[in-house]
Formats: structure tokens, sequence, C-alpha cells
């Protein structure tokens, strides 16, 4: 367990308020302006400042895998970014330096201009999922009803793999494919070109890619056919 | 009653003491959820400090917001310098007007 320098403030401030709070409620000094000088400082001031070192870390803790795989349904998924043998996209790129033990984050974050939020909001709705549904599985039941929420998307491995490099377009693959891979007509991580991220979740399973779940949406195929 | 009318007599009536006891008793429940999350990262400390302990830690704050109000209506305002009372000037005696017939 690591303690952050503004975590060690924060708590400070949490114990000095917590024993301004109980003096109150043990003595019962009077309210007047001094009494109530201080109790400003022990039930507002101080457990705002708690409050708000508390946001900056907690947001902060949602980022890291410790977090992620605080839900017992992300157990294999977090052991196979980590172990060392696993040739998995999961595995290898947690690896690195970039992506480390913030490797989920980095890989499934929204890297729009309200990224942030709205990875937070998408993080909500796996909170709600997990509480309605998920919580109550164990993990062999799990594994094969999670689902990714929407197709990943190319681009997010294109903050990294630019798509313009001479190493990169020297692939045969990627140059063939470059437009489709862009656009994310194909996904980076399926079966064909370098697999799914955890394949151990979906063996058999084949991932649509973003476009083809668009294409689906707009052009629903007729029951029965 | 109204709900105007429902508050005026809350706040008339309302102990200070026990809303400060209150206060005391949610803060320091709300402060337990806070601090706990920053030792133990994992989901539910963290879901829980952002939601519930922030939300029992307002209402907290609010109670106390709420014993100034009481201080605040019980007061008298009083300027601490009375104003001085300004001397009367005496004035000058106006000159009759002349008129066109001297």
């Amino acid at each position: 367990m690591h303690v952050s320098p503004l975590s060690w403030i924060a708590l400070t401030c949490a114990v000095v308020a917590a024993v301004i709070m109980l003096y109150y409620l043990i003595k019962r000094p009077p309210l007047d302006a001094a009494g109530k000088s201080v109790m400003m400082l022990g039930v507002g001031v101080l457990p705002i400042m708690v409050a708000m070192i508390g946001n900056v870390e907690g947001l902060r803790a949602t980022e890291h895998q410790a977090f992620c795989g605080s839900c017992h349904t992300m157990d294999m998924h977090i052991a196979d970014a980590n172990d060392p043998e696993s040739l998995s996209l999961a595995a290898i790129h947690s690896r690195t330096i970039k992506f480390g033990d913030k490797s989920c984050y980095v890989c499934h974050k929204d890297y729009g201009m309200f990224g942030y939020a709205m990875t937070k909001l998408g993080g909500m709705g796996h909170v709600y999922m997990f509480l309605s549904e998920y919580a109550w599985y164990d993990m062999e039941e799990a594994l094969p009803k999670i689902h990714i929420a929407r197709p990943f998307k190319n681009n997010n491995c294109m903050q990294c793999h630019s798509t313009t490099g001479k190493i990169w377009n020297g692939v045969a693959d990627h140059n063939g494919l470059l437009e489709d891979l862009r656009t994310g007509a194909t996904s980076c991580a399926s079966a064909g070109c370098h697999g799914y991220a955890h394949p151990f979740s979906k063996p058999d399973e084949e991932t649509p890619s973003d476009a083809e779940v668009h294409s689906a949406l707009q052009h629903p195929t007729p029951e029965g056919t | 009653m109204n709900l105007r009318a429902k508050a005026e007599e809350f706040l008339d009536t309302a102990s200070r003491s026990r809303l400060m006891v209150w206060a005391c008793v949610l803060g320091l429940i709300g402060l337990a959820l806070m601090s706990w999350s920053l030792f133990d990262q994992g989901w539910i400390p963290v879901m829980m400090a952002m939601s519930v302990g922030q939300g029992i830690g307002t209402l907290s704050f609010a109670l106390f917001l709420v014993i100034v109000l009481i201080d605040l209506r019980k007061a008298e305002f009083r300027p601490s310098i009375p104003p001085r009372e300004q001397p009367m000037k005496p004035t000058k005696p106006m000159k009759p007007l002349k008129s066109k017939d001297d």
C-alpha cells in the first residue's frame, strides 16, 4: 500500500477535524464566536480539504490496474496483463513504461476532447453492470458473458502507432490496409491481425470492428435471413 | 402552514447544541469514509468516499450553517459607534430685497 504525500496532508486534516469534533461531543463547549470559529474549522474547512484531496487521489486511483482489478471479474485480465510469459496484446503493452500499472486505463480511455469525463462516465456504467449482474457470478460464469461495451477503437492504438512511420508502413499488411485501419474498418485487435488483447476471454469468438458495428446499426439485417 | 413558515418555526425553536452534535456525528462518519479511500484504493472505498462520504460531509456542514443562520436571526445588529449628532449651524439673517421704488 502506497500513501502519497498529498494523502498524508489529507489524513492530517482529517485527524485534526476529528479531534475538534470529538472534543465538542465530549466537552460541549459554548457555541460563542470563538467556539463557532473552531467548529467552522472542524466541520467545514478541514473536511472540505479532505474531500478535495480525496477527489484528486480517488480519480488518480481509478487509472491504476489495482482499481480495475478490485472487481473479481477482472482477476484473469489483470493476471494475464502482468504475466511475463504471456504474449497477449495486453501483456506486451503492460510491460512497457508508458502503460505499466496503468495499462487498462491507457488502452481503454477515451482520447477525445472530453475524454476524461467520458471515460469516467463509462466507468460508472461498468459499476452499474457489476452491481446489477456480474457481482453475483463467479469467474467461470462471468468470463463468457463479459463483453467490451463498444468495439475497441483503432484510434486508441494510433495514439502511439501513428501509421505514418517507415517501419510500420514497411509491413505489407499495414500498407495494404492503411485506409481501413485509419477509419476503423479493420480492427488492429482482431483475430486475423494482432489477435485479441485478452485472448483467454473469447478464444473462439470473432470481434467485430468499429465500422462493422456501425454498418450493422445503420443497415439492420431482417430477422430470419 | 407553508414551507417558509415551517422553516422559520424550525429556526426559532431548534436547539443549536443538538444540531451541532448531529453535525459532528455526521462529520465523523463522512471523514471516516473519505479517509478510508486514501488507504484502500479499490472501487468500493473510492466510490463510497466520492459519493456517500462527501454527501454526509456536506450534510454535516449544512447543519453547521443552519446554526450560524439561527444565530444571525437572533442577533441584534447595532452599530458599534453611535452616529454623532451634527451641530446646527447658525443661519445668517437675510438682507431685505430692494424694491424698484427705492
